[in-house]
């Protein structure tokens, strides 16, 4: 009886993978390389770029499918307001819209709202909703009709995570006429209308709601250029036009439907396959591209690259500050010194980024940033070790305190940090090690890699959060956050519990003054990248490599997820 | 074999009998092995079932969304109860539902059989042809020839999928753009996986089928046949072919059972839908039922390709009929 082994076998491999899928693009990328082009000396070279490619745009030209390829996990559910990922607002953008969305300038504008007051203690939001709009499936948009989405959302049935966080401070909500939405809120909240503008809030419709969450996962229904035809799991969702498309805010260039007949949203979780579908011409645009792959792709003319920084938070290095070593500011401080972020950061990504020097996304307008405070420099963070009583070495060479290693544990999720991050890290750790620093890093899948956190095995950890507006500050980093959800989870990961801050975050998110909500979340910036309470790396990053005869892509939502209504073939 | 004793073609049916049994008894056991091994592995690793339903990890469902999911999948029962009552389940025939697909695993698993078995099926035979040119071609080209094959069977025997279709993939679509390298509606998008997953397979059978087929070549057996005036071709076909096929089917079941493992890699390197990516998915998301559906359809498929080979074997070997 040999099936048992069979089973494990196949076990391993997919254990195997989970790692080659990290591992691999580099081991390939040099090996695979350094053989095909063994072979290939002399056999032939990359093809010409094509002659038809031009760069000018020319007459935009209706009909074509597009063929998108997508690196993210397949979503289980079309409809975003089930649990609330990426992947969901990727895919969703194309057939749901939102009631606020944000233009070219990265002004917040209402979209399938059409204005918006707040009252003068804060506590009712009314919502004015834009009127002759229709839903695919022929149902009118109106005031009822969204407050059937924020039930739905609300709904434990859903299990919508993301969304659900974005209207906890909705008490109630009524129909004031059919095309007034009227919000009681339990305390002000001035996030509220960026909230609105996530994929995760999107507007369905109240008729395709009705249906079970089987039904509505596989075809959403919505008002978005685009509407769910089919979806053959594990291969394909296969979009079309919507012929009957008002664009809620008029656009004189481009009146009428989307220019593209439909769109096929495939996935192809390898990055090296991916990016050879591209250049195969099997697909026309791709996601999640490397900063290894853009670097080389640039430099080809078929191939144009799309940077899109996700808001929110920036890619950071939490402290974990509840427990030792980093309990003291003065060991945070010497950690930050001790890391070469800067060269690691050039020599990996190739110049796909910049250096973030702020807990904000460089797309959002309320980012604090101080690149004073995070300078490489050994020599003082030996001067604060010493202070902080880390002043022995042990055999290995790491510093020690009363006989115990001056060591860090990283977990790393590996299906959060690309191939460039975790070699980021492995520098870190080596540079860090010149300084006395044992760092540790823990490849995990994500399941094992919440664990961890949720077990607070952590010193250090890195963990995105995609959100719109500084309001995401207070998620990370309010006092509140420190209690875990039902899960486990919490996203103040490194534990700041500073009653001053807490302060400033509330003010902050209840404030009607724009300027002073400004003023305070840069006062609460200040105070976490002061504290030492995060190494700021970059911008979440969000590259698309596309076919230089794909026209008019560039337009994204406000989490910055490319919407293709303008998008065309040029032949 | 002495004609008139009624008693003998009884025995002989009865023993088919116990060996049809053996074999179903034994595979019921395997399945029922890899039922608890997997209920019992999954649990064991970080991550409740209960988010995985919520839509994973850090999905910061609601306490009353887990608490709901627990009590519509029965997680708030005792491990022993949920083990029994999944046992109870599965003899039923029902696998459950998926918690990341929501959909019926039986359902799910009808679409992604097809592809996954064209797969391997495809390379196999694939596998086959390769692995016999290259052992007839081998051994009449002398001691050096042979060396030279066996190092290639080595080498491709020791590749990992993984590097093998990246260097497909490399050279025959980006270089060359012969091939697709992701599954396209036409035939040509199963080229590169099939190569990927039957050179190495190659191998291992080309070694074993040049052993035994260089034996059949010098045996008496086939001095006598060149003596009777067959010629090499002949000796080749008749003979030395029959011994080396021998290997090969026994080698076959246990290959049956590495092309579906590899399918994990290939599938999701050339984004191919099928058993092997979705196996993939299903435990980076700790989609239990899914997880415990392919797991028991692969036991069993290995199970009666295995009872097949032996079988093959059997009518290939006379030997083994009369032992």
């Amino acid at each position: 009886m040999l099936a048992a082994p069979l089973v494990i076998l196949s076990m391993q491999e997919v254990v195997q993978l989970i790692h080659a899928r990290t591992l691999a693009p580099r081991v390939l990328t040099t090996s695979a390389i350094l053989v095909a082009s063994l072979i290939l000396a002399g056999c032939s070279s990359n093809p010409a770029p094509a002659p038809g490619a031009s760069n000018d745009a020319g007459t935009p030209v209706s009909g074509g499918t597009l063929v998108y390829a997508s690196g993210d996990a397949e979503p289980s559910c079309l409809d975003p307001h089930v649990g609330g990922n990426y992947p969901q607002a990727l895919a969703s953008s194309q057939y749901l819209e939102t009631l606020y969305t944000k233009d070219e300038q990265g002004e917040l504008i209402p979209w399938l709202a059409s204005d918006s007051t707040v009252s003068e203690d804060g506590l009712t939001r009314t919502v004015k909703i834009r009127e002759g709009i229709k839903f695919t499936d022929g149902t009118a948009l109106d005031a009822q009709a969204v407050i059937a989405n924020f039930k739905h959302l609300l709904d434990p049935a859903t299990a919508s995570s993301t969304g659900y966080l974005a209207l906890g401070k909705i008490k109630d909500m009524k129909a004031a006429d059919s095309s007034t939405l009227e919000l009681t809120l339990s305390t002000p909240d001035n996030s509220l209308l960026e909230s609105f503008s996530m994929p995760w809030v999107a507007i369905q419709s109240p008729e395709a709601l009705k249906r079970t969450q089987e039904e509505n996962c596989v075809a959403p229904v919505g008002t978005g250029p685009f509407k769910v035809e089919s979806w053959k799991k594990q291969d394909s969702v296969n979009l079309v036009r919507n012929a009957d498309y008002v664009r809620p805010v008029a656009n004189p260039e481009h009146e009428g439907p989307a220019y593209l007949e439909g769109i096929t949203w495939r996935f192809i979780p390898e990055a090296a396959t991916r990016y050879a579908a591209l250049q195969a011409g099997e697909v026309q645009i791709i996601d999640n591209a490397q900063p290894d792959t853009i670097a080389a792709a640039v430099k080809n003319d078929t191939i144009k690259h799309l940077d899109a920084p996700r808001p929110g938070a920036s890619n950071r290095i939490e402290l974990n500050s509840s427990k030792a070593p980093f309990d003291d500011q003065r060991v945070r401080e010497a950690f930050i010194h001790a890391v070469d972020v800067n060269a690691g950061v050039e020599s990996l990504f190739f110049n796909t980024t910049k250096r973030s020097y702020s807990p904000l996304s460089s797309v959002e307008p309320l980012g604090y940033s101080d690149e004073s405070l995070f300078g490489f420099d050994p020599a003082k963070a030996a001067e604060l070790l010493d202070a902080a009583g880390w002043n022995e070495r042990d055999a290995d060479g790491y510093r020690t305190k009363d006989g115990k290693r001056l060591s860090l544990t990283f977990p790393v999720s590996t299906s959060q940090s690309v191939p460039a991050e975790q070699s980021l890290f492995e520098q870190l750790q080596a540079t860090a090690k010149e300084s006395g620093f044992e760092i540790k890093i823990n490849l995990l899948d994500l399941s094992s890699w919440y664990g961890a956190l949720a077990e607070h095995n952590y010193n250090l950890v890195s963990a995105p959060y995609t959100k719109v507006g500084p309001s995401v500050l207070s998620i990370l980093f309010h006092s509140a956050s420190t209690v875990p959800a039902p899960s486990g989870y919490f996203a103040n990961l490194s534990q700041v519990k500073n009653p001053e801050l807490d302060t400033l975050l509330e003010t902050a998110g209840a404030t009607k003054d724009e300027a002073e909500r400004k003023d305070l979340y840069a006062k609460a910036q200040k105070l976490v990248l002061e504290g030492y309470y995060l190494l700021p790396l970059y911008d979440q990053q969000n590259h698309f490599l596309y076919s230089s005869k794909t026209q008019g892509i560039g337009a994204t939502t406000a989490v910055a997820s490319p919407v293709f209504f303008d998008t065309w073939l040029s032949k | 074999m002495t004609p008139g004793t009624h008693t003998k073609p009884v025995r002989r049916l009865s023993r088919a009998a116990y060996w049809v049994l053996g074999k179903f008894g034994g595979g019921v056991f395997v399945l029922w092995a890899v039922a608890t091994a997997i209920f019992f592995g999954i649990r064991m690793i970080p991550g409740d079932p209960a988010e995985a339903i919520m839509g994973g990890p850090g999905s910061q469902a609601s306490a009353e969304a887990l608490a709901q999911a627990r009590a519509d999948y029965g997680l708030d029962q005792p491990l022993v109860v949920q083990y029994f009552s999944q046992l109870l389940r599965l003899v039923t025939g029902d696998l459950g539902t998926s918690y990341s697909l929501k959909s019926p695993v039986a359902e799910v698993l009808t679409e992604l059989v097809p592809p996954t078995i064209t797969l391997a099926v495809l390379s196999l035979i694939v596998a086959w042809i390769i692995a016999l040119f290259v052992a007839m071609a081998s051994i009449r080209s002398g001691p050096v020839g042979r060396a030279l094959a066996s190092g290639l069977e080595i080498v491709s025997a020791a590749v990992p999928h993984f590097w093998l279709a990246s260097v497909l993939i490399m050279l025959f679509s980006t270089s060359l753009g012969w091939f697709p390298p992701v599954s396209t509606q036409s035939a040509t998008g199963l080229v590169l996986p099939v190569t990927t997953l039957a050179l190495p397979l190659a191998g291992f059978l080309g070694q074993v089928m040049r052993d035994s087929m260089l034996d059949a070549h010098t045996s008496a057996f086939a001095l006598s046949a060149r003596a009777r005036g067959e010629s090499e071709g002949g000796v080749m076909l008749r003979h030395a072919l029959r011994h080396a096929a021998l290997p090969g089917i026994a080698l076959s079941g246990w290959a049956f059972g590495s092309l579906l493992s590899g399918a994990v890699v290939v599938e999701a390197i050339f984004a191919r839908p099928g058993l092997g990516r979705s196996l993939l998915s299903a435990v980076t998301a700790r989609d239990v039922p899914m997880v415990t559906g392919v797991a028991l359809l692969s036991a069993a498929a290995y199970v009666i390709i295995m009872a097949f080979s032996d079988l093959a074997e059997r009518i290939a070997d006379p030997r083994m009929r009369a032992s």
